[in-house]
């Protein structure tokens, strides 16, 4: 039998930080990865010398970017290692911390994400293997065709597929650290941009870059610190896997993004129910219905009841994508992942302000990269 | 001088001159068909590249879904576009740039591969599009 993370030493979520998320600027990204890297070490009460190694997440800014910046808080001869895995690089950063943290080999970790956008290339145009369409390897085209199918099939209504951007938009409205932070109606939405299909500008992710950071620590970190455990946030389980080959025209997407959130609810020891809050790859809108069925939030066929019930709203049932998601807090790909655990760390200390899931214990941040790449990682307030 | 393909490896001009067949390949490992083509060894079952031949297909396809594109969603593509899924095989579904609008198309309807001139960065070749078979079958 292989071991899962809760077989290790147990590893918490001490310090979270974040730069907001924003369309292109001039901003360096050593100054927006510094200042989430900032914010995390204050909030775990840290010093940056007591961090041992570092798992830098990105996908544009080119070789040796995390030891770059570090260059710029102190050499402190930490172990470095730079993490590209598309959308979910920070995810997977995150999840090498845990483990280098659970593993034992260090008491004290990071997850840094940080891109700018513009700089990211795509291995899949060196495959050397045409596509009938070009559109092939534009996830949108995919979806905005699954919506029309799903419309038809299951009843869904345009405003079904708006609604969880409307949803995502105001939940972002109180965020500081989202791309878009303006309330946005039914009407505002469905008549935004068309885009393709059904799908129209306001329902998909915009371009943009930032920053996220998360420190993780052992309990013999906490102890030998001094550090407050009362904000730690424990880390139960942490699960990858990738496509299979696709059955009918479910995009091997969905069903790798279900797989894996199953593993890691058994890996876990919970059930769907058990979850108050769900950070989700909301690129497109019908994204999050997909995934509110898959991941057994709801029966199939129900994810847009689920919405319309307002059960995936804060106060509701579970909290879905309570920062506005990749359709409203951003997607700048290396930060993404670390961001949703930024917010479901927040949910599970009670630290949401207008945004706090009442009673949140249990949480889950799920992240889905080109490839197809799915990760989850269960986190809970012990 | 003929027109080039603008992609070559995964369609021919068939023998009547105004469709496409489509290139595929047979895995005699696992007798799986594949496509787009193999050239690195079976997707199905990993064999190696030496076990995977060349398999023609007639082009033909049964439409499952179609949308049109409003925006430039991928560089190079000039919206507004059509494109759809279709059942191009047995099990294997593929999206396709259609060659008419929306409104001559239909669910379930067959489809033909059929070469379509374009020009990219003024160098014209022959791009593959798919159409209504009821067009040629009236002689469009």
């Amino acid at each position: 039998m292989s071991a899962v993370l809760k077989d290790l030493r147990p590893v918490y979520v001490l310090g979270v930080g974040m730069h907001r998320y924003q369309f292109a600027s001039d901003t360096p990204y050593i100054a927006m990865g510094l200042t989430a890297l900032r914010a995390a070490l204050t909030d775990a009460g840290i010093e940056f010398p007591a961090v041992q190694s570092a798992w830098f997440g990105t996908t544009g800014l080119g070789m040796a970017a995390g030891r770059i910046l570090f260059r710029h808080i102190g050499s402190t001869g930490l172990a470095v290692q730079q993490v590209e895995n598309a959308s979910a690089s920070g995810s997977f950063a995150f999840a090498d911390a845990c483990l280098e943290v659970a593993s034992g080999r260090a008491e004290i970790s990071l997850a840094l994400g940080v891109d700018k956008y513009g700089d990211q290339k795509r291995a899949v145009l060196k495959e050397g293997i045409n596509r009938l369409s070009d559109t092939a390897h534009v996830p949108l085209v995919k979806y905005a065709l699954l919506c029309r199918t799903l419309k038809r099939e299951k009843g869904l209504a345009a405003e079904d597929l708006a609604g969880v951007a409307v949803k995502n938009h105001n939940n972002a409205a109180t965020n500081p650290f989202a791309q878009f932070q303006k309330p946005r109606t039914l009407e505002q939405v469905m008549a935004s941009t068309r885009v393709a299909g059904d799908l129209t500008s306001l329902q998909c992710t915009p371009r943009g870059e930032g920053a996220a950071a998360a420190i993780v620590v052992s309990e013999d970190a906490m102890r030998a610190h001094g550090l407050d455990r009362s904000r730690a946030v424990r880390v139960v389980s942490s699960t990858a896997g990738s496509e299979t080959l696709p059955v009918g025209r479910e995009p091997g997407s969905v069903a790798a993004a279900r797989a894996v959130a199953l593993r890691t609810y058994a890996e876990a020891g919970i059930a769907p129910a058990d979850l108050d809050v769900v950070e989700l790859h909301d690129a497109f809108s019908i994204e999050e219905l997909l995934y509110t069925e898959a991941f057994g939030l709801c029966p199939p066929g129900e994810g847009h009841l689920y919405l319309r019930d307002g059960r995936s709203a804060v106060g509701g049932d579970c909290a879905i994508n309570s920062s506005g998601g990749l359709i409203a807090q951003g997607h700048p790909l290396g930060p993404t992942g670390i961001g949703q655990i930024h917010e479901v760390v927040r949910q599970l200390r009670h630290e949401n302000g207008p945004r706090q899931q009442p009673g949140a214990e249990t949480g889950m941040a799920h992240m889905i990269g080109l490839g197809s790449v799915a990760i989850a990682h269960v986190l809970r307030r012990e | 001088m003929t027109t080039p393909l603008e992609k070559p490896d995964l369609c021919a001009l068939a023998e009547d001159g105004r469709t496409l067949s489509l290139r595929a390949s047979r895995c005699a490992a696992c007798d799986g068909l594949s496509f787009p083509p193999a050239p690195y060894g079976c997707p199905l079952c990993g064999a190696a590249p030496d076990r995977v031949a060349e398999e023609r297909l007639s082009g033909r396809a049964r439409l499952l879904e179609f949308i049109t594109i409003h925006t430039r969603v991928a560089p190079g593509l000039r919206p507004p576009l059509v494109v759809g899924e279709a059942e191009i095989a047995p099990g294997i579904i593929e999206e396709i740039e259609l060659g008419v609008p929306e409104d001559r198309l239909a669910l379930g309807m067959e489809v033909q591969a059929v070469p379509a001139r374009i020009e990219r960065d003024d160098v014209e070749s022959l791009a593959i599009r798919f159409v209504p078979v009821a067009d040629l079958e009236g002689g469009a």
